[in-house]
């Protein structure tokens, strides 16, 4: 009965099972060896893994804690202060000058990140037509990523902040008035907004154009084929088919424009009376201005939050376009 | 901060970028790395090396001197070591270097730097260094009343080193273009700037953008020039008083009649240096060695009387720099002999041409090095007097300046005015509350 209702030991070896019982609820063959070696390598993975985990916990972790202690104490560089809770978060809720700081920041992420996509985007599908020193004009078009964030705030700001710069005489000769760029609040606002742009749309040139080299020409092909137009072959394919690509980007863009601080700072300062102060920028003035640690650490909190926030939605979008 | 020297704010470089956008990038981080408690560690009598740390002053040149002067030093069983700080970040990279007992035993630095380090418990009070000063006949050669904003209920914080003072300058061939005398009050500075801004002139050049201060000092020289000021004589805030209320109206005219440049408000310190060099600007208030900032040796660019106020004030602002030690130090013996020395070798820096600052010793302002120069002799005869600091109309120093000096406050009431788009009183109301905002922390 055993030799019909139970395979004999050197059988059980061949086909892989445990010896012992044969009965109900053990192991189906196979199954028992593949979750012991499961278990080894959860062991193996959690050794390697370790040291990494070790150092991310010292690295983020523990400044991270350290930055929570500091945000919910009244002390400064050196000396962590009294608990005072959330009192550093209130404060800095309470205040204007952190709500109109929230508004230029999304304003600034919002025709960043868009603005910047928009100009890469028609600059990748110019690149992927065939024009005279092609070569040339990609090399010049990836020099505002390229060149020090210093020495392009420089050059703009001799180019805008005098009356005597060369874009407002060039205003002044088309007989346009004397626009101050840097001087009016409004028009510093959009001066700081433009830069930005300029700055990042060859990022995204260059993450649309890899997408776009991923398109089988083909495909279009076949759309013209059937009759579509070229409006309707850019909306129903090459926007669907790097859709993936532009939320990583518009997630790595929104992260640039909420931590942008030199693009601001270089430029502006933050100014003319408070008009391009962003977020970051009011964190590092509350800190290393003011000498108020706690608050300039609450700002610095709220923006991760809310950045962890978008990041989180983007995330989705991307994961909802790669089942799609 | 307002004690740097405007030649270490105007030359931005990529190394001073990198600094700036790392600390706005990791303020969490920074702010964290700032956590723990109070060193309290040194001040024995034992001998090691004194850690001198120095900032960036004027030129290269500077430094080069200045560290061999530190290194020059052996006494106490000790010898020092020299280290250059950049301006940038320069709190965070004393307060980080602190909080890890890794900071200098001695240090320049921050005109109230002294005063903040002092309340978290860090300096070492310098009594015994002033003492030395008298016993070796420097304490008496000291210029009037530049040790004593140092002088706390606890001991002296600090001991001065130099000034950093704000005269006025002017152009003579804008001048003579517009056929105007150059300004002896408001009432001579107005019409003055009205008739230089005919010929395409900027009748008082001043700017307050991104990392230029000079504005910012103005608006307070201004102020005490008509016998008002942000404190009040026992160091209370005394920020709408009738005065200050009078000079910031006259200020506000000035921007009305376009005597002060509409952009301005956006001015770094590039720009403004351009306009004096470009020959743009005609009057304005400044640094010591503007023509050799700017550029002009010409000999067109020469140092202006101080201008009297409508009730006959006149002021100048001072800011008067210091050297301090603080507890964390192998020796403070050490440190107190290296302070000590290193007073006694300041002339060198004056005799060596290398000082954008007034001396705080009247032998040095009496070398030929020195005098060679009339519009330093100008400075020290016709402003120095007249000088006053942050803390007017009161005379003590504390940490609350520092947050006056370079906070937000102070620099966005300078950019309201500078555009116009105000009136005193609100401006000075909407100062008052961010300075309260701040100090109340």
């Amino acid at each position: 009965m055993s030799s019909t209702t139970a395979p004999s030991g050197l059988a059980r070896a061949r086909r892989g099972l445990a010896p012992g019982g044969s009965g109900g609820g053990s192991p189906q063959p196979g199954q028992n060896r593949k979750s012991k070696l499961s278990a080894q390598t959860s062991r193996t993975f959690f050794w390697l893994l370790l040291p990494s985990v070790v150092l991310l916990v010292l690295i983020h972790g523990y400044p991270l804690f350290q930055a929570g202690v500091q945000a919910t104490h009244n002390g400064n560089l050196i000396q962590t202060g009294d608990f005072v809770g959330i009192e550093n978060f209130q404060s800095v809720l309470a205040s204007p000058a952190f709500w109109k700081a929230a508004q230029f920041t999304l304003l600034f992420t919002i025709v960043g990140v868009f603005g910047s996509w928009a100009v890469g985007l028609g600059l990748a599908l110019l690149l992927r037509t065939k024009i005279p020193a092609g070569g040339t004009f990609k090399v010049l078009l990836l020099l505002p990523w390229v060149v020090p964030i210093v020495v392009s705030s420089t050059a703009w700001n001799w180019l805008v902040a005098t009356p005597d710069s060369l874009v407002p005489s060039l205003y002044r000769n088309l007989g346009l008035g004397t626009p101050l760029f840097l001087a009016d609040p409004t028009l510093a606002a959009v001066t700081v907004m433009i830069f930005k742009v300029w700055v990042s749309f060859p990022f995204m040139m260059m993450m649309i154009s890899a997408a776009l080299a991923s398109v089988d020409s083909t495909v279009y092909e076949a759309a013209s084929m059937d009759g579509a137009t070229r409006f309707q072959q850019f909306s129903q394919i090459t926007l669907p088919l790097i859709a993936r690509s532009t939320y990583i980007s518009w997630i790595l863009m929104t992260i640039f424009c909420v931590n942008d601080f030199p693009t601001i700072y270089l430029l502006t300062g933050g100014g003319p009376v408070d008009a391009t102060t962003s977020l970051v920028v009011l964190a590092y003035r509350t800190v290393f201005q003011d000498f108020t640690t706690g608050p300039g650490v609450a700002i610095a909190f709220l923006m991760t939050m809310t950045l962890v926030v978008i990041s989180v939605l983007l995330y989705r979008q991307i994961r909802k376009s790669s089942v799609e | 901060m307002s004690t740097k020297p405007s030649i270490a704010s105007s030359a931005f470089s990529r190394r001073g970028f990198l600094g700036f956008a790392a600390a706005a990038a990791s303020v969490p981080l920074l702010a964290a790395c700032g956590g723990g408690s109070a060193s309290q560690g040194g001040g024995g009598s034992a001998g090691g090396t004194i850690k001198f740390w120095d900032m960036p002053w004027a030129t290269p040149a500077y430094n080069e001197t200045a560290k061999k002067i530190a290194e020059g030093f052996s006494g106490a069983n000790s010898k020092a070591s020299y280290q250059l700080i950049q301006w940038n970040n320069f709190y965070q990279t004393f307060s980080s270097a602190i909080a890890s007992k890794t900071g200098p035993a001695v240090s320049t630095g921050g005109g109230f730097q002294a005063f903040q380090f002092e309340q978290q418990g860090q300096i070492a009070y310098a009594d015994k260094v002033i003492e030395a000063l008298k016993k070796n006949g420097q304490f008496d050669d000291f210029l009037p009343g530049v040790v004593e904003p140092f002088k706390t209920a606890k001991g002296y914080v600090a001991v001065p080193w130099q000034l950093d003072i704000r005269p006025l300058w002017y152009r003579k061939s804008l001048f003579e273009k517009a056929g105007v005398d150059v300004p002896k009050d408001w009432a001579t500075l107005l019409e003055a700037g009205k008739k230089l801004k005919s010929v395409g002139a900027v009748g008082f050049a001043t700017g307050s953008g991104a990392g230029n201060n000079i504005g910012n000092h103005l608006m307070i020289m201004m102020m005490l020039n008509n016998g008002g000021g942000v404190f009040s004589k026992d160091g209370q805030l005394d920020v709408m008083n009738d005065r200050n209320v009078e000079a910031i109206e006259f200020m506000l005219e000035l921007v009305s009649n376009g005597i002060i440049d509409p952009a301005a408000v956006s001015y770094t310190t590039d720009n403004l240096n351009a306009q004096w060099k470009d020959g743009k600007a005609a009057y304005g208030m400044l640094t010591l060695g503007v023509p050799a900032r700017v550029g002009d040796t010409s000999g067109d660019i020469v140092v202006a009387s101080p201008i009297a106020g409508p009730h006959g004030d006149k002021a100048a602002l001072i800011f008067p720099n210091n050297i301090m030690m603080y507890t964390n130090t192998p020796s403070q013996e050490a440190s107190e002999a290296f302070l000590v020395y290193y007073m006694g070798q300041l002339k060198e820096l004056w005799k060596q041409k290398l000082m954008n600052a007034l001396p705080v010793f009247k032998s040095i302002t009496e070398m030929p090095e020195f005098t060679s120069d009339p519009n330093n002799v100008k400075i020290v005869k016709e402003y120095v007097p007249i000088a006053k600091t942050f803390a007017s109309q009161g005379t003590a120093l504390s940490a609350d300046l520092a947050a006056l000096d370079g906070g937000q406050a102070l620099n966005q009431f300078t950019q309201t005015v500078l555009t116009g788009k105000t009136d005193a009183k609100s401006a000075l109301q909407a100062f008052e509350s961010g300075l309260k905002s701040i100090l109340k922390k």
